[in-house]
């Protein structure tokens, strides 16, 4: 008899939270995690002497509060909170505030354009209204698509739940919502909006880890599957986030072992019996459960030959073309944004006009990193104060765009290249800052692949392209369940997709739960 | 006492035309009224130059339904399609790339470039054929209607599902990839040569806005494998007599079934009493009265222009407003005193007889899109070349030819405004002229005469909004149960007996016929006329 009932591959936060919940339900777990850290790219980790990031994924806006209730994680140091303000910035141009409160953000789009003050309550109660439909789809396993209008299909009671929502909206919004998804960002949002900083910043959040810009179809999607799960954020970072998993795992009995590579699955007989390490040793256990992304899985860590050709055909034209960079400031003194002297703001974007966010997508489909990038910024040390010593701050941006196949290579002049990009960049909307940097971790989208293990460094393991989140990663593994007898997946390669959600994890627990 | 018609129809566009027939053949007393003074609207042929026909603006006839040929009779009235042999894609270095309706003949020329796609190539075919089907399905029926709970409409949504059951979950997943992918990460499932893909994503960006790399185009690859399923040989092809040849027997068709056809008679405006449509005031005056009134116009132009917006309610007409045409192409038409030579398949032959895609390479494609995206044509635009007279000696002098040269990019709202088009027309024709000229030097010298046509032209001339060759973009936001606007998809309008017939109206753009006949057989089912 196997030592393990599941054995976990990473320690990010998707693999952290299948090993709660299985855990919880009494197996026997362990979580082999590749680094010395667990957290995966929620970690937050000392990039300088004093000054720590808040991890690759700084937004935590989309973490599942139904996980988190159901995981006690607040016994666990857990706090959930509003999500922080959302400072729209452009370089000679007034910012504009999203608060989580519809009336402040009203009360801050005035200032700018009377008209998108009007509409911003009527863009989120659509919003709101479709949320009903969408929500149970994203939360719950994906229905069986081979068993397709049978009784048999999976997840029956989310689908009828989903479609009864539906029904309600009435003949119009139902249009609405089928209209919508497959649009561009931009388009739509032309349509609510007139002014181009307030459109260009909710853009950006379509655009996360896209190999798309605002003008490219099927974006619309990712803005409106966004709005309808953002709830809450976690209070102290993502990093907070992996800690208290780490805490509740442990707690209800799981194994955790960093600094343990895994080399293959080990495979009996088409199924799967454990894992090999690196080292050689064998870890076996019952079922084991892969939260690294499914290229990394079934093209890496299964032998050759052992899948299916056509199997491994569909998961090696699973798109994970990685677009995104990560910069790391330590700033001696506190950032001050231009548009918002004196304060102190926690969650900003950069962009003035659509356009700026697809010249900044052009340079991708070329092979090269924009020379002028677009920035998804938080510095944790506004709420967090401890992640940078008095009087500092430390930055993190998200990149926008660089590709993973970068023309001639990664080379460290590139990667400087990209780090002073980036801050000139921070520099137009934050005169100053480039004086008051005084270290920075550069990681383009190959150092992502490299340091968590992610296929083309795509911090979503697979684009969000409309397809992919359809069926997602493949057509036999979109219900967690894989070809090869005992395997699950667990991670953002899965349904519903990347981000700080904890939603594959659980869900892909759940399969590793529901087979016996 | 003016003559009282059952139905007027507005536009002798090929789609106009088909309406027509079919109610006529109903037994209905028919006037189609058409603003120029030739029919077929963005489907026809024009002298321009002495000897020389031009299918002026459309230049193949792709998804022509083989049962309204049959239906329409529209063999004997003179229709003739002459199959398109090959598509050419020259190179200024090597020898190009030509596929062949024989599959040995392009497997040779594809394993040039790479052998891995000239073995899979068979397959890729093999699959787009079995998803024909569903386009089938889609294109030859008014579009679903999501969330009614009629029981046709239920019977008509199991009936979809079961087929797609039946065709097993990998086809359903790549009917998912193919209504949502791009053309370029649709193909590269099966290609990896930029020779191939280049030419072969092309398909998917003709008439949109959108770049090869853009979600949304895979779809459009799949109208290029429709032949075998419609039991035709290929059903991409020339008309015989240019474009306007079919038109023509359309019309023929027409008015053997008892349709009246004026041309030079442009409509002024749609009457509207009482919510009803009741007839049609031309420019002139005149007046004609009908129960009904078609329109092929598109929905800018019907409910806007000719009926005003006075008549419609804030949805309808915010669905109207954001409903898109951005046209993104135009053409240019040549009369040659000889025949191009292309560098790298030097002297007259079978390639040239097919149509000629200048799409060197994938990131050529995407540049031209990229350079539109900011207002500007592209200066090395994607073409797609017919040299028709090689193959229908009837529309050039003997020795001579026309070329046709269909454009992209060439976006109507240029950065300095769409109305600057007309000084930028003859800079805009250069650049194409110069472009093909780098694959067949003197190209220049063998030109007796040139129309070069902008969106802004195919606006003001044939009447397309904004130049959208498809009466408004055919992206996913703007198919099916959302042509032309949600809850108007099945060609009537909020003005009662008021139709739309055109491209505007589902399955959309391309010489299909569709929107016409399934407009007139709505109509006649509805028994109001």
């Amino acid at each position: 008899m196997a030592r393990y009932d599941v054995a976990i591959i990473g320690a990010g936060h998707n693999g952290l939270t299948a090993a709660c919940v299985l855990a919880k339900a009494g197996r026997r777990v362990v979580v082999l995690e590749r680094r010395e850290v667990t957290g995966g790219m929620c970690a937050s980790e000392e990039f300088q002497p004093g000054y720590r990031s808040s991890g690759l994924l700084h937004d935590t806006a989309q973490v599942r509060s139904a996980v988190v209730e159901a995981l006690r994680l607040d016994q666990h140091g857990l706090d959930l909170v509003a999500p922080p303000a959302m400072l729209l910035t452009g370089a000679d141009r007034p910012g504009v505030m999203i608060h989580p409160s519809n009336e402040a953000t009203a009360a801050d789009i005035a200032a700018i354009s009377a008209h998108d003050a009007g509409r911003w309550s009527a863009y989120q109660d659509f919003i709101g209204r479709v949320r009903s439909v969408i929500e149970p789809l994203l939360n719950d396993t994906p229905p069986d698509i081979g068993a397709i209008g049978t009784l048999q299909s999976g997840s029956l009671g989310t689908l009828l739940k989903s479609a009864m929502s539906f029904q309600k909206l009435g003949r119009r919004e139902m249009a609405e919502v089928l209209r919508v998804p497959p649009m561009c960002v931009a388009d739509w949002l032309n349509e609510w909006f007139e002014n181009d900083l307030l459109k260009a910043g909710l853009a950006h959040g379509a655009l996360v880890g896209m190999w798309a810009g605002p003008w490219s179809p099927g974006t619309a999607a990712n803005l409106l599957l966004a709005g309808c799960t953002t709830t809450s954020a976690v209070k102290g970072g993502a990093g907070a986030l992996a800690v208290a998993l780490e805490r509740a795992a442990r707690h209800h009995g799981a194994e955790i072992r960093t600094s343990t590579e895994v080399a293959s699955v080990a495979m009996s007989g088409g199924s799967a019996r454990g894992v090999v390490l690196a080292t050689g040793e064998v870890i076996e256990a019952s079922a084991v459960a892969a939260s690294c992304d499914p290229r990394t899985l079934f093209l890496d860590l299964i032998p050759a030959g052992l899948l299916p050709v056509a199997f491994e055909h569909r998961v090696s034209v699973v798109r994970a073309r990685g677009t995104t960079a990560k910069v790391h400031l330590a700033l001696d003194r506190p950032l001050e944004f231009a548009a918002k002297p004196g304060e102190r703001v926690e969650r900003a974007r950069t962009a003035t006009t659509l356009d700026d966010l697809e010249r900044a997508f052009d340079a991708v489909k070329y092979g090269r990193a924009s020379d002028h990038p677009v920035l998804d910024i938080h510095v944790p040390s506004v709420a967090s104060p401890a992640m940078a010593p008095d009087g500092c701050d430390s930055v993190s941006l998200l990149v926008h765009f660089a590709p993973h196949a970068l023309t001639g290579g990664w080379t460290d002049a590139a990667r400087a290249a990209l780090g002073d990009a980036a801050i000139a960049a921070l520099e137009r909307v934050a005169p100053g800052v480039g004086k008051a940097v005084v270290g920075r971790e550069v990681l383009t989208p190959a150092d992502i692949a490299a340091r968590y293990g992610a296929s083309g460094g795509h911090i979503h393991h697979a684009e969000h392209a409309l397809d992919q989140l359809a069926i997602r990663p493949t057509l036999d593994t979109m219900r967690y369940a894989t070809p090869v007898a005992n395997l699950y997946l667990c991670g953002s390669g899965s349904h519903p997709g990347g981000g700080v959600t904890c939603a594959p994890g659980a869900l892909g627990a759940a399969a590793v739960l529901s087979r016996r | 006492m003016a003559k009282r018609y059952d139905a007027i129809v507005i536009g002798a566009g090929h789609n106009g035309l088909v309406a027509a027939a079919y109610l006529a053949k109903a037994g209905r007393r028919v006037l189609v009224l058409e603003r120029r003074h030739v029919v077929g609207g963005a489907a026809v042929t024009e002298e321009l130059y002495p000897g020389f026909k031009f299918s002026v603006c459309s230049y193949v006839v792709s998804l022509f339904r083989p049962h309204i040929i049959r239906e329409l009779n529209l063999t004997k009235h003179g229709m003739q399609l002459i199959p398109l042999e090959c598509s050419f894609t020259p190179h200024l270095e090597g020898p190009g790339l030509v596929r062949w309706p024989d599959p040995h003949r392009t497997r040779r020329e594809v394993s040039r470039f790479s052998q891995k796609d000239a073995e899979i190539y068979p397959e890729f075919s093999l699959a787009m054929t079995k998803m024909g089907f569903f386009v089938k399905q889609i294109i030859d029926s008014p579009p679903p209607a999501p969330g009614s709970m009629h029981p046709s409409e239920l019977s008509r949504l199991a009936g979809l599902v079961g087929h797609l059951r039946n065709l097993g979950p990998d086809m359903v997943e790549l009917h998912a990839q193919l209504l949502t992918m791009s053309a370029v990460d649709f193909l590269r499932m099966w290609f990896e040569s930029d020779a191939l893909l280049a030419p072969m994503s092309c398909s998917g960006i003709i008439g949109t806005f959108l770049g090869v790399h853009s979600p949304g185009t895979a779809y459009v690859l799949l109208h290029h494998y429709m032949g075998e399923i419609d039991g035709a040989f290929r059903s991409w092809g020339f008309s015989k007599g240019g474009t306007g040849g079919l038109s023509i027997a359309i019309a023929n068709a027409a008015q053997a079934y008892g349709a009246e056809l004026k041309v030079s008679a442009p409509v002024a405006r749609i009457l509207v009493r009482g919510g009803r449509a009741r007839g049609v005031v031309l420019e002139n005056g005149d007046e004609y009265k009908a129960d009904v009134v078609l329109s092929c116009a598109d929905p800018r132009r019907t409910f806007i222009t000719l009926t005003g917006e006075q008549h419609f309610d804030g949805d309808f007409l915010s669905q109207l407003r954001r409903y898109k045409y951005r046209g993104s192409s135009g053409k240019v038409n040549l009369a040659l005193d000889r025949l191009p030579d292309f560098t790298c398949r030097p002297g007259s032959g079978p390639h040239l007889q097919g149509d000629i895609a200048v799409a060197p390479s994938l990131e050529y494609l995407e540049r031209a899109f990229d350079e539109a995206k900011y207002g500007e044509f592209s200066r090395r635009p994607y073409l797609n070349v017919v040299i028709p007279s090689l193959v229908d000696p009837s529309v050039a002098p003997p020795g001579k030819h026309v070329m046709s040269i269909f454009v992209q990019y060439a976006p109507y709202n240029l950065k300095g405004g769409a109305e600057t088009w007309p000084s930028r027309r003859e800079e805009f024709g250069d650049a194409v002229v110069d472009t093909l000229a780098e694959y067949c030097p003197g190209l220049e010298e063998s030109i007796l005469y040139r129309q070069v046509l902008t969106p802004w032209d195919l606006e003001q001339e044939i009447g397309l909004t904004e130049g959208n060759i498809f009466q408004g973009e055919l992206s996913l936001e703007q198919l099916l149960f959302l042509r032309p606007a949600a809850g108007w998809a099945r060609y009537r309008t909020p003005i009662r007996n008021l139709w739309l017939c055109g491209s505007g109206a589902h399955p959309g753009g391309g010489i299909m016929g569709s929107p016409g006949e399934l407009c007139a057989k709505a109509l006649l089912d509805s028994r109001e006329v």
